[in-house]
């Protein structure tokens, strides 16, 4: 049986992904546990995105608040611009445009840094060190992606519909207080906790596509530029697959 | 090969590092095809071959970093296909490794470079003594001002020493050098060879260099193995093979 | 190490931000979920439940009372509701309160209500059946709407053509303008009906006096050999010759009057009829034709915001084509 190259490639890398999930789960629950590691990649991948999340995160409500108004005012539900807006922001965009900045800039980063450091045989060198790398490099960047950006997606939401006030603000006029009443209304637990899960898995298929190709990286400069590359390629795209996935069990567990 | 896997005594004689027969392959490409070598306590034996004939292929199966397909390595009279990870974490701390790239973490110093090693493997060491291995490992190669210094910042002899510095600070019994004058200046080259031979007198240490600058061999060899096509073709004294007829011999040292 | 303290400061306040804000935003809209408070439930059985969801709100009496659990089909016209009350209104429903279905707003969320009912019931128990009220969908709120619309249509038609008519009668304003006419109208109006109880008398006194003289036919020799009897039955007789001419010549005056009457209004009909008789009448009328003009008016303009409305305005354009279609 011979397959064409393309969907043999597609499946020899799927099937080594695979595999590099069920060796990250293998390494996960056996010690020894890199905490000081988890705790300083925690910082580095989640506290030092916020401000570039954050800045994303405050145009697109304000964006999407001035774009909705002039077909909510035909329609004359100008009134339910908030309720229209939270929705948006905490179903779909907060979450994916937050996952799509953080892949951007995490993905590429690990795969870059993983890709260099097998290149120069750091990864090599831990091992003999006597650490693991996989669970130093590897497993520390997934947990910290997997459990920084729901936590980011959470903040992002809150300054996305802060933006969104100051665009109600801009040609209406509402107080923060109703402004907040009405999103807090509006809003149900079948709004908000599908959104958090799905970011959950939006994290871990950022971290461990990152690390994959990184730790993979083939020889050479350009080998590291390419994973880089590939991790925020695939790492989108594994967002808005896992997005419709999820999207289709909220659908079928009646969350929608 | 039967009997010998039930080799537990060490007697002073072993040789630390014995490998047998040993098989390597990626893929279809058979890199090393039965290899055999014995490295004696206090000896430098080098390995002389062509690039790509499996020379740091060889090593890596030493410490671990690959996995042999066929044959047995003992080192340090362990044989290293039955250790679990930390049995292999007990032999890797007495077997430095000398990286060809270095392998310095760039996102630390110096310092934490050193420490890194130390902390990882020695996990009752007290931080007093870490400081004092690291400034006297440093001193030894010369670089003790570097110490809060990134290795960015440090030239290519001057990673490679700290590499070496990485190596030592864990005092271990056999040092694994893979090609390491490639990429230096001659001068530096050299400096690293003398480094090489003044570290294996005051550490006490054996090591197995794999090289193909004949002024380093030269300069640190005790005995020299030829690998040619996943073999060991040869072996002897660098006077020995220098004088050697044989044609892929020869090539070594024209 | 100074740094790393600093790096760990800043992740802690992070991830503590992180967390505070999510546990806020949950128990804020847990507060709308009744999730977090201590709730018991209740029952209710509809025949269509016209889109309502798990998690819609329950209002009693309009207050905020809890939210819809669960829905479950019972059988093919059985929807059980599973409703989930906070506990603090369960000493204020009871249990014959109706529920129904209403809509918060014209396009929001459906609502379950729960009605109170006037008479005095037993206190509710956890998972009570509460009997449904139905409630009418919009779809026929819509279609009654429209007929209501078609029926206007016509009654405003009529309306026009019944106002214009009578603003283009010349005869009828001549009337209603000229008071003396009215006056004489009513005065001779009252003559005839004098006239005409005079006459009624007349006839009924010559009624007795003939059957008088029928009935005694044995005596009417003798009457009649009295000269003087004879006399006053002449005079009598003349009398009432003469009473019957005049009562001719009344009813002649009568006839006459009718007729010109009939000849002023010949343009007339029912309504004029009616408004000859009295000038009051025709203020009330006019009154009222100017009520139904205001009513017309704001029917037309809440008709126009109607059709304005982004939701009926559909069907509007349909008929607006329909219209156009049919002109052609």
């Amino acid at each position: 049986m011979k397959l064409p190259f393309y969907i043999n490639n597609f499946l020899s890398e799927t099937g080594s992904i695979s595999r590099f999930i069920t060796r990250f789960f293998g390494q996960l629950f056996h010690p020894r546990y890199e905490i000081r590691q988890f705790i300083r990649q925690c910082y580095l991948i989640g506290c030092l995105s916020f401000p570039l999340i954050a800045i994303t995160g405050f145009i697109m409500g304000l964006v999407l608040t001035m774009q909705l108004r002039p077909s909510l005012i035909a329609y004359g539900v100008e009134s339910q611009l908030p309720i229209m807006v939270s929705l948006a922001i905490v179903r779909e965009i907060g979450p994916v445009i937050t996952a799509l900045i953080f892949a951007g800039k995490i993905s590429s980063g690990i795969g870059a840094e993983l890709g260099s450091m097998k290149v120069t045989e750091q990864i090599d060198a831990m091992e003999v060190s006597g650490t693991n790398p996989f669970k130093y490099l590897v497993v520390t960047r997934v947990l910290a992606t997997t459990l920084m950006l729901p936590l980011l997606t959470v903040l992002s939401d809150v300054i996305s519909l802060y933006g969104s006030y100051l665009g109600v603000n801009i040609k209406g006029h509402t107080s923060l207080q109703l402004y907040f009443f009405q999103v807090f209304h509006t809003l149900q637990f079948s709004d908000v906790l599908p959104a958090l899960i799905k970011t959950v898995f939006f994290g871990f298929a950022i971290g461990i596509i990152g690390c994959y190709k990184g730790y993979n990286s083939s020889k050479g400069t350009e080998g590291v530029g390419r994973s880089a590359n590939a991790a925020v390629v695939i790492s989108s795209l594994f967002i808005f697959i896992i997005d419709l996935v999820t999207v289709q069990i909220t659908d079928i567990l009646g969350l929608n | 090969m039967q009997s010998e896997s039930n080799i537990s005594i060490i007697d002073t004689q072993e040789p630390v590092i014995k490998i047998t027969g040993l098989k390597k392959g990626f893929g279809n490409r058979v890199v090393l095809d039965g290899f055999n070598l014995e490295l004696k306590r206090g000896e430098s034996v080098v390995v002389l071959g062509r690039s790509g004939s499996g020379k740091s292929v060889l090593i890596k199966c030493v410490i671990g970093l690959y996995k042999a397909d066929e044959g047995e390595i003992f080192v340090l009279g362990k044989k290293i296909s039955e250790l679990d990870y930390e049995g292999m974490d007990k032999i890797r701390a007495n077997v430095g490794f000398l990286f060809q790239s270095n392998a310095l973490y760039d996102s630390m110093t110096v310092r934490e470079n050193l420490e890194f090693p130390m902390r990882r493997h020695l996990k009752n060491i007290s931080p007093e003594d870490v400081e004092k291995r690291i400034i006297e490992t440093l001193t030894h190669v010369g670089l003790a001002h570097t110490i809060e210094m990134m290795p960015s910042e440090l030239s290519g002899g001057m990673q490679k020493r700290i590499a070496l510095a990485r190596t030592l600070v864990l005092n271990p019994e056999i040092i694994l050098y893979d090609e390491p004058t490639t990429g230096l200046d001659p001068v530096t080259g050299k400096e690293i060879s003398t480094l090489m031979t003044e570290t294996q007198r005051l550490y006490n240490t054996s090591s197995i260099i794999i090289s193909h600058d004949m002024k380093c061999v030269q300069r640190t060899a005790d005995r020299i193995a030829v690998l040619v096509d996943g073999v060991c073709y040869a072996i002897g004294t660098y006077n020995e093979l220098e004088r050697s007829n044989d044609e892929k011999v020869k090539q070594f040292f024209e | 190490m100074a740094n790393k303290t600093g790096e760990n400061v800043t992740l802690g306040f992070f991830v503590a931000a992180g967390v505070v804000v999510l546990i806020v935003s949950l128990y804020l809209i847990g507060k709308n979920q009744s999730m977090f408070g201590s709730t018991f439930h209740l029952r209710a059985r509809f025949e269509n439940v016209n889109g309502l969801m798990a998690g819609n709100n329950i209002r009693f009496s309009g207050i905020q009372a809890g939210t819809v659990n669960k829905i479950t089909v019972i059988d093919d016209t059985t929807i059980e509701v599973d409703l989930l009350i906070e506990k603090e209104m369960k000493p204020f429903i009871r249990d014959n309160a109706l529920v129904n279905i209403g809509n918060e707003g014209l396009m929001g969320n459906k609502v379950i209500n729960i009605i109170p009912s006037r008479y005095p019931g037993g206190i509710i128990t956890e998972g009570a059946l509460l009997l449904s009220k139905s409630t009418p969908y919009p779809d026929d709120m819509m279609q009654t709407l429209s007929l209501t619309n078609d029926n206007v249509e016509v009654l405003s038609g009529d309306l026009v053509s019944t106002v214009r008519r009578i603003n283009e009668s010349k005869v009828l304003w001549q009337i209603l303008n000229d008071t003396t006419l009215s006056e004489g109208l009513r005065v001779s109006m009252s003559n005839l009906r004098e006239a005409t109880v005079n006459i009624n008398n007349l006839s009924a006194s010559l009624n007795s006096v003939i059957s008088d003289a029928r009935a005694g036919k044995g005596t009417a020799g003798a009457l009649i050999a009295d000269d003087s009897v004879a006399t006053h039955l002449k005079q009598a007789i003349s009398n009432i010759n003469n009473a019957s001419k005049e009562s001719l010549e009344v009813l002649t005056k009568l006839d006459s009057i009718v007729s010109q009457t009939q000849t002023d209004l010949s343009h007339g009909n029912g309504i004029a009829n009616a408004l000859l008789k009295d000038p009051l009448m025709v203020d009330k009328v006019n009154a009222s034709i100017e009520n139904i003009q205001k009513g017309t008016t704001s029917f037309q303009e809440s008709m126009e915001a109607l059709k304005h409305n982004f939701l009926i305005r559909g069907y509007f354009k349909k008929q607006e084509k329909k219209k156009s279609k049919a002109k052609k």
